[in-house]
């Protein structure tokens, strides 16, 4: 290719970018019926929808695929999964949502840093109870419940949200989890952990 | 399996005991196996609620912390992104997963080898040197005394809620009676304990170490291992062994590579993590894979590279020969690469 081309093409491909630019950071098409419900900010709304700011994406990509499959239940949200017809569609509102900023958390908890903790939730969180096989939330969830990879973040997710989902484990209206491990450990949970676990990382900002 | 108890991590007592740089002679011998005991034997530690608030119960909760997160060690006695917890579930409670009360009960531990003794503080530094691929803190080192006075802690609220001492507090003792280990003569038990658990004996405690996992019936093969970590391992600890680390937080240990445990370690005898994995894997469910899925799975998380074997003075055949008699894949040659030879460096410290 002569120089000439070259910088031409060059010229060309810059000036593709900076007209693409402004879209990459607007809402990509079929993300936008995500946005009234999870909102804008994907932040979500208490009692209508979660957090999706910040989540990882592959975890994001996961879930709509399940809820695609089958393996999460909940009538609205299959439904709004179905209209992403294509894994590129898929793909590119998680990499949305995962562009997001979620609450910024200070001072990150990690296990140890507490050795007496009184609270039952935060002593599950850090300290698990391994009399009934539960290793400590943030083995997986992270420091403060903050998310590792795919191991979704907890910190500051709407209280009911999380309430439903571990319901949701236990009533078997949620599977895909890999190796069954969430599945297993939210069937030892009890009705009062569940709720305290779930005001406790809501309350996490 | 008498064997394997006795031989347990023995080492040299004599004037190295406080030097940590001292090479320590071949201390992570085998962990030992056991059958697995009905559950109702275990020990059950005390919930940590209940550690005094005391000089004493502070050592206790530094030990704890640094059990769980070890990685404030790093660059001084840690050199890899590995956790105590890591092969320790529950901070070292668990049985069935080298529980920190069973290992203190059975130290000093005497090896016939060289008729030299170890104690539970020296077979700790072993830890650090192979497992943590790092340099031992000292004996009197703060760390160390802490991991000691935590081991201790557990063993004793064990023991004394076991034989039904539920209201009697944990008796304090001086640091050196505690680094020595429970199995020595020194070692004062309430007179009901000691009556029940002679010395001899305390090495036997149900559900120390790993429970020893039956033969596969075909001899374990990594090509059909690497099948199993793909479906079964690889969403924890990464498709290349690397584990998961966000944050700066490693969440998920290595596996192998440069942030895992080195070749001296317990866990790169194929049988020690197939024991481990058996029982302790995926991560709150235990038993989930076939007894055959296990040993492959093991034979493949073996067969990578990781940090050399500490012992090793640059022959690779010599040090094989020395110290690696046993099920593992050091000095062997896989996929046209011998183990060994491109080791990733060892004390990786400061």
């Amino acid at each position: 290719m002569p120089i000439k081309n070259i910088f031409r093409s060059i010229i060309g491909l810059s000036a593709l970018l900076l007209v693409q630019a402004p879209a990459f950071a607007a809402t990509p098409p079929p993300a936008m019926v995500c946005e009234s419900c999870h909102g804008t900010a994907g932040l979500g709304t208490p009692n209508l929808s979660p957090m999706l700011a910040g989540m990882d994406k592959d975890y994001l990509v996961e879930q709509i695929n399940h809820f695609k499959n089958g393996n999460r239940k909940n009538p609205l949200m299959s439904a709004m999964a179905m209209t992403l017809a294509t894994p590129e569609a898929v793909e590119q509102v998680a990499t949305f949502f995962a562009s997001l900023p979620a609450p910024v958390i200070n001072d990150i908890e990690k296990r140890g840093d507490n050795v007496i903790i009184t609270d039952p939730a935060r002593k599950l969180v850090y300290q698990g109870d391994w009399s009934r096989n539960i290793p400590a939330c943030a083995t997986c969830h992270g420091p403060s419940g903050l998310g590792v990879a795919h191991f979704p973040r907890l910190a500051s997710q709407h209280a009911d949200y999380i309430t439903s989902q571990l319901t949701a484990w236990q009533s078997k209206q949620r599977s895909g989890d890999h190796n069954n491990v969430m599945a297993t450990i939210a069937q030892q949970l009890t009705a009062s952990e569940i709720q305290h676990l779930a005001q406790y990382f809501a309350a996490i900002k | 399996m008498k064997t394997l108890s006795l031989i347990l991590g023995a080492g040299l007592l004599l004037s190295t005991f406080a030097n940590a740089e001292a090479n320590l002679p071949d201390r992570q011998t085998e962990l030992p196996a056991h059958a697995k005991a009905a559950s109702s034997e275990y020990l059950v530690p005390r919930d940590l609620a209940t550690i005094p608030d005391s000089e004493f119960g502070n050592k206790v909760k530094l030990g704890y912390s640094l059990f769980v997160n070890s990685q404030p060690m790093r660059g001084q006695y840690v050199g890899n992104e590995q956790n105590c917890a890591n092969c320790h579930m529950q901070a070292g409670m668990k049985a069935n997963s080298a529980p920190l009360w069973g290992a203190f009960m059975a130290y000093p531990a005497y090896r016939k080898k060289n008729d030299k003794v170890n104690t539970y503080a020296e077979r700790i530094q072993g830890c650090f040197k192979y497992s943590m691929n790092g340099v031992a803190p000292a004996v009197d080192s703060p760390e160390l005394v802490a991991l000691t006075a935590y081991s201790y802690w557990l063993a004793m609220g064990g023991l004394l809620d076991k034989y039904d001492m539920q209201s009697t507090p944990i008796p304090e003792m001086s640091d050196t009676v505690v680094q020595l280990g429970g199995k020595a003569d020194s070692f004062v038990l309430p007179e009901k304990i000691a009556a029940a658990l002679p010395v001899e004996q305390r090495n036997k405690l149900a559900g120390r170490g790993y429970p020893k996992l039956a033969k596969s019936a075909e001899t374990p093969s990594i090509e059909r291992g690497e099948i199993v970590y793909k479906q079964t391992c690889a969403s924890c600890h990464g498709a290349e062994g690397q584990g998961l680390k966000q944050d700066g937080v490693q969440s998920f240990p290595p596996l192998w590579g440069k942030d895992s445990f080195n070749w001296g370690a317990g866990m790169h005898r194929v049988n020690t993590a197939a024991y481990f994995i058996y029982e302790n894997m995926p991560l709150g469910k235990s038993i989930q894979l076939s007894n055959q899925e296990a040993w492959d799975v093991a034979a493949f998380m073996n067969s990578h590279e990781r940090p050399q074997d500490p012992r090793f003075t640059g022959d690779l055949k010599a040090n094989q020969e020395q110290y690696h008699n046993h099920q593992g894949y050091y000095g062997k040659s896989v996929n046209g690469k011998v183990l060994g030879e491109h080791a990733f460096p060892v004390k990786a410290v400061d």
